[in-house]
């Protein structure tokens, strides 16, 4: 094609994409020459220009830690874990409310679904503790009631992991829902409509027709979860985990908390920033060309 | 030509992003630059005759009781009536929210131009971090010049805390009660056992022994001895009674330097004991916020507990609910624990409240300096937290009393008081004796006795920390992760099985040096050299 | 078994499991209900489960009388949906173009974008720039910064790319400009995404505050989170107030607490339902077939 005829057709598109392009410049390039902290011994009072460059030695001292191998371990397994147990739980959950006929109570579930998205972590925090605790729990309570043992919900191990992902399960799974609905209302009717004409089990229904139709959908965000498996938010494992199990519930979140934001060393913290950056967007790339390979679907 | 095409709109597009990127980081550069520029000329402006800003920090709780805010309120306004504009000075506030001030304050201080003219902290080491990197006014000669009743207010012994190398860094602020805790136990219980109360560690423990086997108050198999939290309130009392202070009646500042004392294995080992013979709250290792801890006090189950001397006696608060609960109960205060000499140790408050700080950026240090002084002057600061006299409060042999029958809008209307008056950490009138009657006075009158004894026991044989004069660097890099440490330690050895104890508790004291607290006993050793 | 009875029964089958789940979803936000209708003795000595315990409407009454509440919801409410609409305009006019495969250039401004998913300056460069912009102590700052999320642009360009391409080419043969094709046949055909995107920044906003919290020092534009997690997390007797002493005062009513949670999430949880009207599958399609 032409210059002149190529800008002729794709000026509009241009035209869009500045106002945005713009903004990420400013607001989301703007601010990266923090990164140098990372390479500097950070003083407040001196700015990221007027402080001294380390070279690696942030980084040297930072992989000394044992601490922080303990962390990246934990991180790894809750964020793994997360994305067997609670990945796959709104897509189930969308399924079934979207094979649903009762339209009220598929209306009302959904609305209710997800509510405990908005509540915060701390008030989560305090409802776990009630329900789970080992001798004041509700739930220990009744198997104690009934004769039985109480289970060690939030102080051993393994019940710990599994209080875990369900409180993870419990708070996303319907807010996860939403997305993978509105990629179900996009499919053509007439699909399932051929489908139910044929006779098709609803299983087998759902296996050749509901999911296909929503595969770019969990292709993009299984992707995007990728991305995110060495970063973890600070909330959850810091709340729902507790002394007891901290060898597991100590995540790269709550170790850069320690060594760096609070006790003013910004320096240890971007080290640590800078690497879950790098790993990141390795593994976006890394599974972005083997999903594009496997499937043809992919986020870019 | 298509690659032409292409070029020109990406090169343009590139262009863009570079000069967009650059003006940006340039700006950044520049402002940042010229506000230190600035801030090298500290001349009160005030003097010249022109009107001029002083900015302060204020907490904000996020309590300000509607038409106040926290910025615009009746103390803002009075400092402004009173202060501000006799010395033509606007004074304004800005909020900080009190659970992340440290977070913000970092970064007010990294814009230079933003951050307020008179900031604070509690914590040490944030302070001494600014005053190493540079960052803070010396206020040692404008205290002189400029705060003659600031510096009588705090008199010779506070004022130290805010040196680092011989110069006075920050103003201290000074601290009117520094008893901490006290022991509590079912009166009731006792009487029905027919027991008194106990007087030593092992009293303690025979008395507990007593209420768990008999089950004096009828809860069945809900009795808890001893109520327990992982929460310094409740264990501190206890190690306090085992570990043997370093310097007299002095010891390390901090809460994490506990396992450097001889005996603190011992307090571990009698945590252990009192777990494994169910005397303790079973799940105090989850109660961080000792929820459940006040739960089972005031549902009657618990027999004896430790707690901060103020904690219980608010209104509607733990002891007014433990009594409509459960009806003949009584609580008592007691001193139970005892040391190897015999005495009711216990852990008190440095005599220093806030670190008050003017950085350096700041063009108004002389007034920020007034504007303490002022605080400090006359009867600002009783203005401040109790408000007008025959309104808030009435004078009963010069200490403020505050009126019960006070209407809601005189109340509103100090309800930050303790955070405006910054100099001053709880009522000051003078001496301990006379700021712990006014503090009671605040309390509702059916539990000011009890309080009054609850002092009482927190001011004995206390332990005050040790105040080095200079920063311990290992406190800085390593509190917080030791402190988080500390808490394995109790939960794992209080929890282990007593044949297991020996290796659990090395195990993670060994765990615990490695973490730093190695490199920070040195430090602390070398630095009590060097204080004898 | 005949094929109805098999629906039937399958039919049951989610319900059931739905019902469940609905269940545990309620229980919690039920419990604050109750916390936020019962005595401070009844909470703080743990009798309230499901119901209230010595019922009173008290903390409503100080929240619906606290102006600064309403007023802080009357905020948060313009914000949300200013900030949504805005929102909504930079996505879909990123996404749009980096759906063409044939745009020069396009690679490059994916990379652009997704190494902002990883890479940030960290706060104290972030606050710089907003001090730079004049945008402390105003709304813009609560807006801007966050005008595109990258994981919710990418979401919206997968969903774009989804359309048939044969309704768009079609358009395009017929001489339509790309605005023309976007706002008549590409936007129409994505509602549900749309609606769904809306409500990610809607509650993306509604929820946050932690940059208020850096940028915001005028309590009049306090959003309602920021007031909440005062609330919650100012009262905390945690290590950071040790210190305070017998400066320390008394706490906040658990009621309290939960009656303004109630109060500040009520809101939010309306907006779901009135978005649902979006969710309808076909009408558009077939409109456009037709």
């Amino acid at each position: 094609m032409k210059g002149s005829a190529y800008i002729k057709r794709y000026w509009q598109l241009y035209a869009l994409l500045l106002l945005p392009i713009v903004y990420f410049l400013i607001f989301r390039y703007g601010p990266m020459y923090g990164v140098q902290i990372a390479f500097k011994d950070f003083n407040l009072f001196q700015g990221i220009a007027g402080s001294e460059w380390i070279g690696f030695d942030a980084f040297r001292q930072v992989f000394a830690m044992p601490d922080f191998y303990v962390t990246l371990r934990n991180t790894f397994m809750l964020n793994f874990l997360d994305l067997i147990v609670s990945f796959p739980a709104p897509i189930l959950l969308a399924i079934m409310l979207f094979e649903m006929r009762s339209v009220w109570f598929k209306k009302i579930s959904q609305t209710i679904l997800y509510i405990p998205h908005f509540i915060s972590w701390v008030i989560i925090g305090g409802i776990v503790y009630q329900l789970f605790g080992n001798q004041s729990g509700m739930i220990n309570n009744l198997l104690m009631n009934m004769g039985l043992d109480p289970i060690p919900f939030l102080t051993e191990k393994n019940p710990w992991l599994l209080t875990y992902l369900f409180t993870g399960v419990w708070q996303s799974a319907g807010w996860g829902t939403i997305l993978y609905l509105a990629a179900l209302t996009g499919v053509n009717k007439e699909l399932f409509e051929a489908a139910e004409v044929d006779g098709a089990g609803r299983l087998k229904r759902i296996w050749h027709i509901t999911l296909p139709s929503i595969k770019p959908t969990i292709v993009t965000l299984l992707i995007l979860n990728l991305g995110k498996m060495i970063s973890i938010g600070f909330d959850r494992p810091y709340i729902i985990g507790n002394v007891a199990v901290r060898e597991y519930s100590d995540v790269l979140s709550t170790f850069v908390y320690r060594v760096g934001l609070e006790s003013g060393q910004y320096t240890l913290a971007t080290v640590v920033g800078l690497f879950q950056a790098v790993v990141g967007l390795v593994f976006i790339l890394g599974s972005n060309y083997i999903s594009k390979k496997l499937t043809g679907d992919g986020i870019m | 030509m298509a690659v032409k095409a292409r070029k020109g709109v990406l090169s343009r597009a590139l262009a863009l992003a570079m000069a967009t990127a650059m003006t940006v980081s340039l700006l950044a550069g520049c402002s940042s630059k010229s506000a230190e520029g600035e801030a090298s000329s500290k001349n009160g402006a005030a003097e010249s005759g022109k009107r001029v800003t002083l900015k302060v920090e204020v907490f904000d709780r996020g309590n300000s009781p509607a038409p106040h805010t926290i910025t615009n309120n009746y103390l803002t306004q009075f400092v402004q009536k009173e202060f501000g504009d006799p010395n033509n000075i606007d004074v304004q506030f800005v909020p900080i929210q009190r659970s992340e001030e440290v977070t913000k304050l970092n970064v007010l201080m990294a814009s230079a131009s933003d951050v307020p003219d008179i900031v604070f902290v509690y914590d040490s080491s944030v302070f001494y971090r600014y005053a190493q990197q540079g960052g803070l006014t010396e206020v040692g000669p404008l205290l002189d010049e400029h705060g003659p009743n600031l510096k009588k207010f705090l008199g010779e012994e506070t004022l130290q805390y805010g040196k680092l190398d011989g110069k006075m860094y920050a103003i201290p602020g000074k601290r009117a009660i520094t008893g901490r805790y006290a022991s509590y136990i079912r009166q009731d219980w006792l009487d029905a056992l027919n027991l008194p109360a106990p007087q030593t560690t092992e009293e303690l423990y025979n008395t507990l022994k007593a209420f768990k086997e008999k089950d004096p108050g009828k809860v069945g198999g809900k009795v808890i001895p001893m109520g327990m939290a992982l929460a310094p309130a409740q264990y501190e009392p206890l190690i306090y009674s085992f570990i043997k202070p370093v310097k007299g009646d002095l010891t390390y500042p901090q809460r994490y330097e506990m396992p450097f004392h001889e005996g603190f294995k011992d307090a571990m080992k009698f945590m252990n004991k009192l777990y494994n013979e169910g005397l303790i709250s079973k799940d105090f290792s989850l109660d961080e916020d000792k929820s459940q801890l006040v739960k089972d006090i005031q549902n009657g189950n618990v027999g004896f507990f430790s707690d901060d001397v103020d904690r219980i006696f608010y209104d509607d608060g733990i002891l007014d609910n433990l009594l409509k609960n459960v009806s003949g109960s009584k609580l008592a205060a007691i001193d139970a624990y005892t040391n190897a000499e015999g005495k009711h140790a216990k852990s008190r408050y440095a005599s220093n409240g806030l670190y008050i700080m003017i950085p350096k950026s700041s063009k108004r240090a002389v007034e920020a300096i007034k504007y303490l002084d002022w605080m400090a002057s006359g009867d600002n600061l009783v203005h401040m937290y109790s408000g007008v006299e025959g309104e808030n409060y009435e004078l009963v042999d010069g200490i403020p009393v505050m009126k019960p029958d006070a209407p809601q809008e005189a109340v509103d209307r100090i309800y930050n008081g303790g955070d405006m008056a910054i100099i001053s950490n709880g009522k000051n009138f003078g001496d301990v004796k006379t700021n712990e009657k006014a503090w009671i006075f605040g309390f509702p009158e059916r539990n000011q006795e009890m309080l009054r004894q609850s002092i009482d026991i927190a001011n004995q044989d206390t332990i005050g920390p040790i105040a080095f004069g200079k920063p311990i660097e290992a406190e800085a890099k390593y509190g917080t992760a030791l402190l988080d440490k500390l808490n394995v330690i109790i939960v794992k050895s209080t929890m282990c099985k007593p044949e297991e104890f020996e290796q659990v508790y090395e195990q993670e004291m060994k765990d615990f040096m490695a973490k730093g607290g190695a490199e920070l006993q040195k430090e602390l050793e070398e630095a009590l050299k060097e204080l004898k | 078994m005949s094929e109805r009875a098999s629906n039937r029964m399958f039919e049951a089958f989610l319900i059931v499991c739905v019902f469940i789940f609905v269940m545990l979803c309620l229980a919690p936000f039920l419990h604050i209900i109750a916390i936020s209708l019962s005595s401070n003795r009844a909470i703080t000595s743990g009798e309230v489960t499901l119901f209230p315990i010595e019922f009173n409407w008290e903390a409503y009454s100080k929240v619906f009388s606290d102006v600064s509440m309403l007023r802080s919801l009357g905020f948060t409410i313009i914000l949300t949906v200013a900030t949504t609409l805005l929102c909504m305009v930079f996505s879909v006019a990123a996404a749009y173009p980096l759906t063409k495969g044939n745009l020069k250039g396009r690679r490059f401004f994916m990379y652009l974008i997704i190494i902002t998913m990883f890479f940030s300056g960290g706060i104290i460069p972030e606050y710089l720039l907003i001090r730079d912009l004049h945008m402390i102590n105003s709304v813009w700052s609560l807006i801007l910064p966050g005008l595109i999320s990258p994981f919710n642009l990418i979401i919206l360009i997968s969903f774009f790319n989804n359309i048939p391409p044969s309704l768009e080419e079609s358009a395009e043969i017929d001489g339509s400009s790309h605005l023309h094709t976007l706002i008549k046949i590409v936007l129409p055909l994505s509602m549900p995404v749309l609606a769904t995107l809306a409500l990610f920044y809607a509650v993306g906003r509604w929820n946050g505050f932690q940059d208020s919290l850096m940028y915001i020092n005028n309590p009049d534009l306090y959003p309602i989170q920021l007031k909440l997690y005062q609330m919650v997390q100012n009262n905390m007797v945690t290590e950071l107030t040790q210190m305070e002493g017998s400066n320390r005062t008394a706490l906040t009513p658990e009621s309290l607490k939960a009656a303004s949670v109630v109060f500040a999430t009520v809101p939010i949880l309306l907006v779901y339902p009135w978005l649902q009207k979006y969710f309808v599958s076909g009408v558009m399609l077939g409109a456009v077939k037709g």
